[in-house]
């Protein structure tokens, strides 16, 4: 058992945390709200600093531009970052869409897309929920037909997270009018400036823009930018779905980490004789050990090219619920000043507290509920017979 | 990073879960002579004593792989204090006791227990008086290690059961453990008797406790990966109401997070072993912390799986109440969650 780096990983650790002295995350402007999730603000100003240390290429192949270096550096990277509370919202998305271009893409999306998403230019949005197809996704309506060298793109997507600011969105769209459920879905790559396209941001509770909602009325698609066969959305959106929910996840324990570093700081200037306080952060940080421990294992599974399906489920529920523990500990200790938002008078610890308990309850439910994972471990994990399902 | 079993240590679980398989199903409660012989032969006892003193030098990642497998098996005895905690708290004490006590480990012959916990015993000049409590399997033990207060501080003592002056109370606990108190009456003691310095007990003695922490965490993980098996297969055969109970959610959700619980203990655990094998700096924290996270999340997967099996998992009739007062008696022992979180506490800075 091995739970290091190499030291050649180690190295790159160091480089990192050297990058993040010289520049720390508050000399970056964010132009995009903190989901929440630990990756930070949405900064194009950051995301272009990592592009030109090609840290957003780290493991592409060569003839992509790309440094092949082992999947191990990734980890550090987003490690490291989050750890420092670094504005890298976009990555995971230019990470999980840059690695199904290089799988799946047309020449011409490899062409046109990865030079940009090396040097931080081009950031994603996610086009699959729809006001009719959440949970159940493949009960989604958008339509794509091809029209000559086109496709012909109609529907209404929601739920997509920095769509407004963003450069392209991958439109899961069915593409076979006479098909049904899973077959006959295709995944599209919508640039942003295509006519046709229209984003309304959608104000969350925490009172900032993250998620918009997207019409899509006769867009002409080029009929090259489709991810994979046409017809094949639905493998291919399975496929990358353990992998995405790592990415999207894995920097959560090192996020709950320095959070918890805040909380113990405050404890111990504001309140050090709290034997209770002591006691539940002590127990809030066993539990983000654990879940450290979960990713570990899932990311060596992905590593390896072995099933992850059930760690990296297991991993994203726990994230999210411990996530949601945790802020509310934070809540808890900071008493009446928890509530104050950043730049508040009286506000602690930077206001950091409220807007992450906020954002944490959608946690739970993006990238697939928690219940969706639940039944995703009992029955592709553990094996237990599906629920039968519902007509319609 | 490599988070994989050696192959000597994929054999040793392997040929482990098939011998317990066959030679210790669950339902066979209390500890049988035969059964110790047996392990013996397979060099189980012997598992981290030096080849010098016929054991097989394993590391301690050897023995959490095949303690992991003693616990999916609610392996009965002394396992863990004699071969683990006793043994390297004699590994690491001078003297030809030990040292021959340590041999005999190895074949088998001899079985020695801990009595560490909430006593009075008193170290006077060629005498011990006192009690100690919560002593496992004095009743099989042929030796014993005792943490007696003397003169210079902390003192550990190796004793054999048999020294006049010591008698064994059983102690009537639920969980199954046969757990005694000791009692001294002017035991005379030797200076051959002393494990260590006089004083000097806990730099003896810590190191081995902490191992103990971490197998009793491997055990637990691993009792717990087995009632998570029983509940799925309950759960795939149970009809009601026309459908496998398992095809409900509510069944599958709790069986998923006892599968997260499980999982999360297991790797946290090799973590905080890969930590205390090389050395990292906070290894005593991981420790604790796996020693506290393993003890709640096996909890969690003994309840649910209560409710999970309904009736049946609450007669003695089911193996259940055994995997449940197992993983109950584990998480007490070694230390229990509030004084590993006490330490882990003191790591993240808060004094």
């Amino acid at each position: 058992m091995d739970f290091g780096h190499s030291a050649a990983e180690q190295a790159f650790a160091e480089e990192v945390r050297a990058f993040l002295r010289a520049h720390p995350p508050d000399i970056f402007p964010p132009d995009g709200t903190d989901a929440g999730y630990g990756s930070g603000a949405h900064s194009r100003p950051f995301t272009a600093a990592l592009g030109e240390r090609g840290w957003l290429s780290l493991t592409w192949p060569r003839e992509h531009g790309g440094q092949e270096r082992p999947m191990g550096f990734q980890l550090v990277l987003l490690e490291e970052l989050a750890a420092a509370g670094a504005p890298f919202g976009p990555l995971a998305g230019c990470l999980q869409v840059a690695e199904s271009i290089i799988r799946h893409g047309s020449a011409t999306l490899q062409r046109e897309i990865l030079p940009q998403v090396a040097r931080g230019h081009a950031t994603f949005w996610q086009g699959y929920s729809e006001p009719g197809a959440g949970s159940d996704l493949l009960a989604l309506e958008t339509r794509a037909r091809l029209d000559g060298d086109h496709w012909l793109l109609d529907g209404r997507k929601i739920w997509s997270s920095h769509a407004g600011i963003a450069t392209y969105g991958t439109v899961l769209a069915r593409t076979d009018p006479a098909s049904t459920r899973s077959r006959g879905l295709s995944m599209l790559m919508v640039d942003n400036r295509l006519p046709g396209l229209e984003l309304r941001p959608i104000r969350s509770l925490t009172g900032q823009v993250y998620h918009y909602e997207v019409f899509m009325d006769a867009v002409r698609v080029p009929r090259d930018w489709v991810l994979g066969q046409p017809g094949e959305g639905f493998g291919q959106l399975l496929h990358g779905l353990d992998t995405d929910r790592f990415w999207g996840r894995f920097y959560k324990a090192p996020f709950l980490r320095r959070i918890l570093g805040l909380l113990v700081e405050y404890v111990r200037a504001e309140r050090p004789d709290d034997a209770v306080a002591r006691h539940r952060l002590a127990h809030a940080a066993v539990e983000i050990a654990a879940l450290r421990a979960l990713f570990q294992r899932a990311a060596w599974l992905i590593e390896q090219g072995l099933p992850a399906t059930g760690p990296v489920s297991a991993a994203k529920v726990m994230a999210d619920e411990l996530g949601q523990r945790v802020l509310t500990l934070g809540m808890e200790l900071l008493g009446p000043y928890g509530v104050l938002r950043a730049g508040s008078r009286g506000a602690k610890l930077r206001g950091e507290i409220e807007h992450q308990y906020q954002t944490s309850w959608g946690h739970t439910l993006a990238g697939g509920t928690s219940e969706i994972q639940r039944t995703t471990i009992a029955v592709r994990a553990l094996g237990l017979p599906a629920e039968p399902r519902g007509r319609g | 990073m490599d988070l994989s079993f050696s192959p000597a240590q994929q054999l040793l679980q392997q040929s482990a879960r098939a011998f317990l398989l066959q030679r210790c199903s669950p339902e066979r409660v209390g500890f049988a002579a035969d059964l110790w012989k047996e392990i013996a032969t397979l060099g189980w006892p012997g598992l981290l004593i030096s080849p010098e003193l016929g054991g097989s030098g394993g590391s301690v990642a050897d023995a959490l792989a095949l303690v992991g497998e003693l616990g999916r098996a609610c392996f009965p005895g002394p396992f863990i204090a004699s071969a683990v905690v006793a043994t390297i708290a004699l590994g690491r004490a001078e003297g030809r006791r030990a040292h021959d006590l340590l041999a005999a480990l190895a074949l088998g012959e001899r079985i020695c227990t801990l009595a560490l916990l909430e006593g009075s015993a008193r170290l006077e000049p060629g005498r011990l008086n006192g009690r100690q409590l919560f002593v496992p399997d004095a009743h099989l033990a042929t030796d014993v290690i005792v943490l007696g207060s003397g003169p210079a501080g902390p003192t550990a003592l190796l004793l054999p059961m048999d020294r006049a002056g010591i008698a064994a109370h059983p102690l009537d606990s639920m969980t199954g453990d046969k757990l005694f108190e000791l009692v001294f009456t002017d035991v005379p003691i030797r200076g051959e008797d002393l494990l260590g310095a006089p004083g000097e007990a806990w730099a003896l003695l810590s190191p081995a406790v902490r191992v103990g922490a971490l197998a009793r965490s491997a055990e637990m993980a691993g009792a717990a990966q087995r009632v998570l098996e029983l509940c799925i297969e309950h759960a795939r055969v149970r009809v009601q109401g026309g459908r496998p109970i398992g095809a409900h959610q509510a069944i599958q959700h709790a069986c998923a997070d006892s599968y997260r619980d499980v999982e999360s203990a297991r790797w946290l655990t090799w973590e905080a072993e890969w930590k205390l094998a090389t050395g990292r700096s906070g290894a005593d924290a991981a420790v604790a912390a796996a020693k506290v996270y393993a003890g709640e999340a096996a909890l969690r997967v003994a309840r649910r799986a209560h409710q999970i099996m309904g009736a049946i998992g609450y007669s003695e009739e089911h193996p259940l109440h055994l995997f449940h007062k197992r993983i109950l008696a584990a998480s007490l022992d070694a230390g229990d969650a509030t004084q590993h979180l006490d330490a882990v506490a003191r790591s993240i800075g808060l004094a």
